[in-house]
């Protein structure tokens, strides 16, 4: 595998792909989809032999987000892809792409309460059939957090407390130079 | 074994429902699978999960970081120290944190002593599904050994909660070292036995042989991992591929099969614990001085926004700790991604068709653990 040309067709599809420090975050690379391109790339990541990881969902304002995490066997290569489900709560399957994404679908639609349209058997699958309306894993309104809370700062913060000295020095310089000006 | 379509077209035949389970003695916990039987050939099979279901994503939203350890090794019971491993690297990772050295051979040792614990009671007991008694009384003398050693060291014999971010809780010593050098001889000495009794039993061939046969796209399909995965001929093991902790520095092979049946994947375990013998005895004869926490853990930990994954390989596959954070000093998703639960996501169509009695071979060979599946 080839991780140029590879990175090239997800372009064609992709939002957004961003190289993510793997000393620090635990995988490669995060490629961010449009809702409806999930099945586009899906099948792309299923001709280039990656194997799904995982599939979860991440309830955050305004929509709940959905990560599919794929690797591949040769090459180190971990891919969070991410989508947003659309306004009432539903996303395309990728069950009949993916078998293995079935029940995480189902575990999802358990947890969140998303639905994935087309998917052959949406039935509780962790959760008995009478909560199916639980949806335990949904944040209370205080809880809930905005999609910018989440994710990751750019380490800035670093080069800004330069600048306060400076404003700390000019503090001190006035006061001095007051003083002086009293003094004369 | 597949079947002839045009006897199942017959009217002779008929179909009905069967529960296996949540009480059968081959699903190993509470896995109820619901068969549709024609004759004794599984036509279709459909797992129910969620008896053990103990919520375990949710409570980690809820706690402090360093209050989930325990949690960990309630869902994989017979992995708990690699459950443990995971987790204290997905924190360590996000927190910069260095580990001592001696406390990373500490952990690579006693993880790899539970791995070999997890193997031996798999033997035994998918012995004991196909009808052979005798074996398990053999395993579990060797595993014996194992909980003995481990408990000396952690306080516990199955749910061990011994690893914390930085380091290990408490430090082993001259008595751990010799009793572990002491069992890895006596267990390299019984392997032969193991050979010679079981392996190559001409029923045991039989009941194996040609029966759950999967290949590698199917493995990719479901995310399947572990050693069903290495029996199709594909080295992938998490401690070579990513290696996490100091895995890189030990000299082990990645046992493979070609076939794909459950013979293949019976031998990849069977041979797994000899390497895992093996990265014990480096790690023992390289283990340095020190100590075994590091200096400057926080009390309260508080991660930065953003998302974080550790991967690490189980005895049964591929575990996956996904947290998303959003500052506080709780997660704000914990997602953990269980081997069994991909690879029993297989069942329904590995077993479509076949006898049931091979129902039972194939499900054995997937080394299920239920808590896991159901956390």
């Amino acid at each position: 595998m080839d991780i140029n040309t590879v990175k090239k067709e997800w372009q064609s599809i992709a939002a957004a792909i961003e190289d993510v420090d793997y000393a620090v975050s635990g995988y490669d690379y995060s490629v961010t989809l449009e809702g409806d391109k999930v099945r586009d790339f899906a099948t792309m990541m299923l001709a280039q032999e990656f194997y799904l990881v995982d599939l979860m969902a991440v309830h955050v304002s305004p929509l709940i987000e959905i990560v599919y995490q794929y690797a591949h066997v040769e090459t180190r290569c971990r891919v969070m892809a991410r989508a947003f489900v659309a306004e009432n709560g539903e996303i395309a399957t990728i069950s009949d792409i993916y078998q293995g994404a079935n029940w995480h679908e189902r575990e999802t639609r358990d947890f969140h309460g998303v639905v994935f349209t087309d998917h052959p058997y949406l039935q509780p699958i962790i959760l008995a059939e009478e909560d199916v309306d639980l949806k335990p894993l949904l944040k209370a309104e205080a809880a809930l957090k905005d999609v910018d809370a989440i994710r990751r700062k750019p380490p800035e913060p670093k080069p800004e407390p330069k600048p306060k000295p400076e404003v700390k020095a000019e503090a001190k310089a006035k006061p001095a130079a007051d003083k002086s000006q009293e003094q004369s | 074994m597949a079947i002839d379509v045009e006897v199942l077209d017959d009217p002779k035949h008929h179909r009905y429902v069967l529960n296996m389970g949540p009480q059968h003695p081959s699903t190993h916990g509470v896995l109820r699978v619901l068969l549709e039987l024609e004759g004794e050939y599984a036509m279709e099979l459909l797992p129910v999960l969620g008896y053990g279901h103990r919520c375990h994503e949710k409570i980690a939203e809820h706690k402090p970081y360093k209050a989930f350890m325990p949690n960990t090794a309630r869902m994989d019971y017979l992995g708990a120290l690699i459950y443990n491993h995971g987790y204290a690297l997905l924190l360590e990772r996000a927190l910069g944190i260095e580990v001592p050295e001696r406390a990373e051979y500490i952990r690579v040792i006693t993880s790899e002593l539970n791995r070999i614990q997890s193997h031996l009671l798999w033997y035994g007991a998918y012995l004991l599904d196909l009808g052979a008694f005798t074996p398990i009384m053999y395993s579990f003398d060797d595993r014996e050994h194992i909980l003995d050693i481990l408990e000396d060291v952690t306080g516990s014999r199955l749910t061990y909660c011994y690893f914390r971010v930085g380091g290990v809780s408490r430090d082993i010593d001259d008595k751990f070292v010799t009793s572990t050098r002491a069992f890895i001889d006596r267990l390299r000495s019984r392997f032969p036995m193991y050979e010679g009794l079981i392996n190559g039993n001409i029923i045991l061939q039989n009941r194996l042989n040609d029966v759950g046969e999967l290949d590698r796209k199917t493995c990719a399909r479901y995310g399947v991992t572990g050693p069903l995965l290495r029996g199709t001929g594909v080295a992938y093991d998490l401690r070579r591929a990513e290696p996490y902790s100091i895995y890189d520095r030990f000299d082990f092979e990645v046992p493979t099969e070609t076939k794909g049946d459950c013979m293949a994947s019976f031998l990849v375990r069977f041979r797994e614990m000899e390497q895992s013998l093996r990265i014990i005895e480096q790690a023992l004869d390289g283990l340095p001085e020190g100590p075994v926490m590091a200096p400057k853990v926080p009390k309260k930990i508080k991660i930065p926004a953003g998302d974080y994954n550790c991967s690490v390989e189980a005895p049964r596959g591929e575990l996956s700790y996904y947290l998303v954070s959003d500052g506080s000093d709780a997660p704000y998703r914990l997602k953990v991604r269980t081997p069994s639960y991909s690879n029993l996501s297989v069942v329904p169509e590995m077993c479509q068709g076949m006898l049931l009695s091979d129902v039972v071979s194939a499900m054995g060979a997937l080394d299920l653990v239920i808590p896991e599946i159901d956390r």
